[in-house]
């Protein structure tokens, strides 16, 4: 592997291009080479997502001015193998195709592992047209690869590594955002230097403070950063803050970086949607008190039931013992995980009705609204069914799916206060 | 050649149910049928034996089958045309309804590229509330908006019923996209010939589609998320996306839930993909308060809904379904079973034109007036006022009376019209007050029914507050009372009073520049103005706080207090003015619970358990109960189902088969010494095995000759 297959000039602007990425644009021009050069019959590039894999194999592909063909593999059944039925009659054209042809080919399969139908033989079959076709070499692109793919002798891997934090600054760097000063009369060499200062500093700080944890791959890093930037510089643009003192402005902000808001991501960005009066739409009244009651059954054991909602003799009070002092002391040895980060448990529909009917502030005699009801909850997926019987089957049985925050919300629309009957 | 004899020979015994596997079991007297008995409120017994099916017509003879063939025609008819009027209006105010959302939502479709919304997919949530029923009817409209008026391309609505798989759902997507215009024939041959040797689920279909189309969006317009299976829809979206440069794809969503529940729902990675924006159906309450008040405050409005039909019915909606469908569904029921069972209901025929009513109403139409009880109660009135005469003619002269009821019927109707404005006048000002709690109209017209509006705060509460209002607030509710009411009762004295306070603020305006008359009886205002309009007015003025327009307005405010509230005590008042006194009201309002309970809430499960543990009450056997009407235990002479139920209710979650049949046995025997056992064992295993079909219990492997224990008694 030496660097003389390739003009240096090529590989020095790559590298400009794509900072971090020298060792591997190395490799793939060693194992690309030129027409002259034999190449492998299968290479594979992987790495997880935004590290540069499908950008840097095309721009090289390009600048080499390489004969390849590219398909994004992600379509039903398979992009080329689809098109063309199946993986031999892909063979049979290639070859047919590339047959007069004096120069080296390149198929090139992105994010073949995201293929919906392809099988282990599929990926077998298209790694053996290589060797089928001399002329011809596949390149797979992956985000993980897996060992025997390919079901042959292992074919040349270059690993795209995740960038770490210099890395993604460095990257960064290349698109410095400007600050939007009030009154400039020249944008000078200073300037840029001082953005430039600024513009690390801060990148260094979304990492540190959301990004490491939320968003590493480079262009989500990216997004957030665009994002808060604007909102950042604001004191330097007005002229409240000079480019120096980056601690003091960072502490300005600094609820900027304990805020989530940038990192979640949303349909609906934030600030568009606030302007027009947010209207809530309700459930009724009885629905609410059965989703209560289903969050009920799926997360408290069945057999402290009975602790929660029998009934004293007086009438309407209810034993609220469950979570309080007394039982925490026996279950503290041997505590177990919370029962809501276990998940929902699955219920009979028998168990949400006593629940249902337990928890209602007044009798009730229960009526087909209730059913209809439960149905409606089911199709609006916040209940769903757990077992594969029929619906109607006795024994058929349900959970919740909806989490602690949505159902606390429900519950205080309805004055009911949960809280007494979630078993700890 | 011989095969027809023997044939003929059998065709009198052949039976051809006998080889089906199912069909209706009929009764050879099947005509010999029991009458059913119906009770109507004249107290008359009418029988449905003979269902009239000449021209279509379903309603049964009322009267002791005395009613004549054209009456019951005229019933259908009059039901048919008042439905007809009501669900016309009914559909234009809930087609009207949506019109906002309609409008945000097209403009969005029209504005989006995906240039616009950082390369994603743009994105429309339509937050349509939880009731499941209105989004067809919603995405209908959205989808023909965009399809015909905007013609921004084609539409596409997938429900969750379509989404099986990705192939299903794109196959559907493909078809209705390329097949919605009525393109011309070699277009489509050309899709066709180029997509040949594609699949038919394949988006490049769709693909060479929308390069024949230049400038045509493709709306997805996604129905029902949350049914969705959430791999389904982020695949969807990963390939719209992957599409997106090719074809313009615009996704809506509907979101029954909220918009968190949405992005749960999906993987972050998928939510990244879209961006756009969401949209707000307007609330189904205010549908509702609509809807309401065009069926039952409004002129327009014949037949209307008695208190507690209508608490009935808003209760159901608040508590139960949120369902605008579901209310317009009970409003024609309604309206059915009063022309269905009420032979009186006719004269609601009549009420515009009281010609020919006299005609109509048999001999025995009338003796029913003379039963209802409003009719009861006007004779009564007239005796206790001593019109004598007119008493005996009521009672004695048929014609009489038909000349009677065709007078009084416009003052009849005209009790709930101006019901409905006086409850329009209230909402108005409880709307420009400061009220926190603005209860609608609906919510009031059922206490103004039965008279409970009289003495409630939400009256007294309004007329406080109007005699505290500024001459701004005032006149603001004045114009709005002027433009919404007709009835001359509250618009006549008004009218000349919201003249002088307009001429004593431009007065005052022009005098002092202040354009905000108080009136004094404003307490709070008073202190505070006290400073400031002592700046404007002169200094020797300040003894008095009020100028003196403020002092004339307020004089003017007492005026229309009065009024006021002498219009709301007179038309709220239950003595004088309540609807017991309205002659034949029983016509005008329709007032029966039990129908509508019966129909739309059954309570299937609490029926089924009663007639196993009670079985005496459906029976109505002598042995069941005791001489002095009390309930028995176990009998042995109970059915055997009902046994076996009692015996169920009493065991715990797994039942041993041995001990339940013994127990059985035992009952079954009672103090026989030899009751047959093979009997008693038939008995047994028929009412199990009913009891596994109504689902109480079911096999269970936890315990062998063991049964599980599925339902409990009054949940």
């Amino acid at each position: 592997m030496t660097d003389e297959m390739l003009p240096t000039e090529l590989l020095t602007t790559m590298n400009e291009q794509f900072p971090c990425r020298a060792p591997q644009i190395r490799r793939l021009a060693a194992l690309v080479g030129t027409d002259e050069t034999p190449s492998p019959p299968a290479i594979v590039l992987h790495g997880l997502e935004a590290t540069g894999k499908t950008t840097i194999l095309r721009t090289f592909m390009d600048s080499v001015n390489a004969s390849y063909t590219a398909g994004v593999t992600e379509n039903v059944g398979g992009g080329d193998a689809g098109r063309a039925g199946d993986v031999c009659a892909l063979g049979v054209r290639l070859s047919g195709v590339l047959s007069g042809v004096e120069r080296k080919h390149f198929l090139v399969l992105d994010r073949v592992d995201r293929t919906r139908e392809g099988s282990s033989v599929l990926f077998a079959a298209l790694g053996r047209l290589g060797e089928m076709i001399p002329i011809l070499t596949v390149i797979f692109i992956l985000s993980v690869p897996k060992p025997r793919l390919l079901s042959s002798a292992e074919p040349p891997h270059i690993h795209f590594a995740p960038y770490t934090k210099e890395e993604s600054i460095k990257i960064l760097s290349k698109y410095v955002r400007r600050i939007p000063f009030q009154d400039i009369e020249e944008y000078t060499q200073k300037d840029a230097k001082e953005e430039l200062y600024v513009w690390q500093k801060f990148c260094g700080t979304v990492w540190d403070s959301l990004a490491k944890g939320t968003a590493r791959g480079v262009v989500q890093f990216r997004a957030i950063v665009d994002e808060m930037w604007e909102p950042f510089v604001k004191p330097i643009a007005e002229g409240e803050y000079g480019t120096r003192n980056y601690s003091s402005l960072y502490l300005l902000h600094k609820d900027m970086f304990r805020r989530e808001t940038n990192v979640i991501d949303v349909v609906v960005p934030v600030g568009a949607g606030e302007k027009a009066v947010t209207k809530i739409h309700d459930l009724p009244y009885y629905s609410k008190f059965l989703l209560c009651a289903a969050y009920l059954a799926s997360y408290n054991p069945a057999r402290q039931d009975a602790v929660f909602f029998m009934k004293n003799n007086d009438f309407g009070r209810k034993k609220r013992r469950g979570g309080t002092t007394g039982s925490t002391k026996r279950t503290a040895k041997n505590r177990k995980i919370h029962r809501r980060l276990l998940g929902p448990q699955a219920f009979p529909l028998e168990r949400l009705q006593a629940i249902f009917a337990a928890i209602l502030p007044h009798r009730m005699s229960s009526s087909a609204d209730i059913q209809t009801q439960i149905a409606t909850l089911t199709s609006l997926r916040l209940l769903t069914k757990a077992s594969a019987t029929d619906v109607l089957e006795a024994g058929a049985k349900w959970r919740v799916n909806a989490g602690w925050d949505y159902i606390r919300h429900v519950a205080r629309s309805v004055k009911f206060d949960i809280e007494d009957f979630v078993a700890e | 050649m011989e095969s027809t004899p023997p044939e003929e020979v059998y065709v009198d015994e052949f039976d051809p149910k006998e080889h089906q596997g199912c069909y209706i079991f009929t009764l050879d007297g099947e005509e010999d049928r029991p009458t059913k008995h119906r009770k109507t409120k004249g107290k008359q017994r009418a029988t449905e034996k003979a269902v009239v099916e000449e021209e279509k017509c379903p309603f049964p003879v009322l009267l002791d089958g005395k009613e004549t063939e054209s009456t019951i025609k005229l019933r259908y008819r009059t039901y048919c045309k008042l439905w007809e009027a009501q669900e016309k209006r009914t559909k234009a105010i809930l087609d009207s309804f949506n019109s906002k959302t309609l409008d945000d939502v097209s403009t969005f479709v029209k504005d989006a590229t995906p240039e616009k919304y950082e390369g994603k997919i743009p994105t429309a949530l339509v937050l349509a509330g939880p009731n499941i029923a209105s989004h067809e009817l919603l995405f209908e409209q959205l989808a023909q908006r965009i399809r015909s008026q905007d013609r921004t391309g084609p539409v596409v609505v997938l429900t969750s019923k379509d989404a099986t798989n990705l192939k299903t759902i794109l196959r559907k997507l493909i078809r209705d996209a390329t097949q919605q215009d009525e393109g011309v024939d070699d277009e489509e041959e050309d899709i066709v010939r180029k997509s040949t040797k594609l699949l038919n689920y394949d988006l490049q279909i769709l693909q060479i589609w929308c390069e024949l189309h230049k400038g045509q969006k493709v709306t997805v317009a996604v129905q029902d998320s949350e049914a969705f299976d959430s791999g389904i829809l982020s695949d969807l979206i990963s390939l719209f996306i992957s599409y997106l440069d090719r074809i313009p794809f615009v996704l809506l969503i509907g979101i029954a839930t909220s918009v968190e529940i949405f992005h749960d729902k999906l993987p972050k990675s998928t939510i990244r993909l879209m961006r756009g924006n969401k949209f707000d159906v307007e609330r189904a309450e205010e549908c509702l308060a609509q809807i309401f008040n065009d069926s039952m405050t409004s002129d327009e409005a014949v037949l209307r809904l008695g208190a507690s039909v209508c608490d009935f019915l808003l209760e159901r909606y608040r508590d139960h379904t949120q369902s605008i469908q579901a209310f317009v569904a009970a409003l024609k029921y309604a309206y059915m079973s009063h022309f269905y069972a009420n032979p009186l209901s006719i004269i609601l025929g009549f009420i515009d034109n009281t010609d020919g009513l006299g005609e109509v109403l048999s001999t025995e139409h009338v003796e029913a007036i003379r039963n209802v009880p409003s009719f009861r109660r006007y004779v009564e009135g007239k005796m206790a006022a001593k019109e004598v005469g007119e008493v005996r003619k009521l009672l004695t002269d048929d014609n009489y009376v038909r000349r009677a009821i065709a007078e009084r019927i416009p003052e009849s109707r005209n009790y709930g019209i101006e019901l409905g404005q006086a409850l329009t006048f209230l909402e108005i000002g409880r709307s420009c007050t400061l009220i926190q709690n603005n209860a609608p109209r609906y919510e009031l017209y059922s206490k103004a029914l039965s008279g409970e509006l009289q003495t409630s705060p939400s009256v007294r509460e309004f007329l406080m507050s109007l005699k505290r209002m500024n001459s701004t607030t005032l006149l603001n509710l004045l114009e709005k009372v002027m433009q919404e009411i007709q009835t001359p009762a509250i618009t006549e004295p008004l009218r000349p009073l919201q003249e002088k306070i307009k001429k004593l603020v431009e007065e005052a305006e022009a005098s002092g520049g202040k354009k905000n008359l108080i009136s004094e009886f404003d307490i709070t205002n008073n202190t505070l103005r006290g400073t400031a309009v002592s700046k404007k007015v002169r200094l020797g003025e300040q003894k008095s706080s009020l100028t003196k327009q403020d002092t004339e307005y307020s004089a003017l405010v007492q005026q229309v207090y009065t009024i006021a509230e002498s219009y709301l005590t007179t038309n709220f008042n239950s003595s004088q003015h309540g609807l017991q006194n309205v002659l034949l009201h029983e016509v005008f309002f329709y007032d029966l619970r039990s129908p509508h309970s019966a129909v739309f809430a059954p309570k299937p499960r609490s029926t089924i358990e009663r007639g196993l543990s009670q079985p005496q009450d459906y029976l109505a056997c002598s042995c069941c109960t005791s001489a002095d009407g009390d309930e028995v235990g176990i009998r042995g002479t109970q059915p055997p189902a009902s046994i076996i139920y009692r015996l169920y209710l009493e065991s715990g979650a797994l039942i041993n088969i041995y001990d339940l049949w013994s127990a059985f046995y035992s009952v079954i025997a009672g103090e026989e010494e030899e009751f047959d056992v093979p009997t008693a064992q038939a008995l047994f295993y028929r009412s199990l095995a009913e009891m596994r079909f109504l689902g109480f219990v079911k096999h269970t492997k936890k315990k062998t000759d063991h049964i599980a224990k599925l339902a409990w008694k009054g949940i």
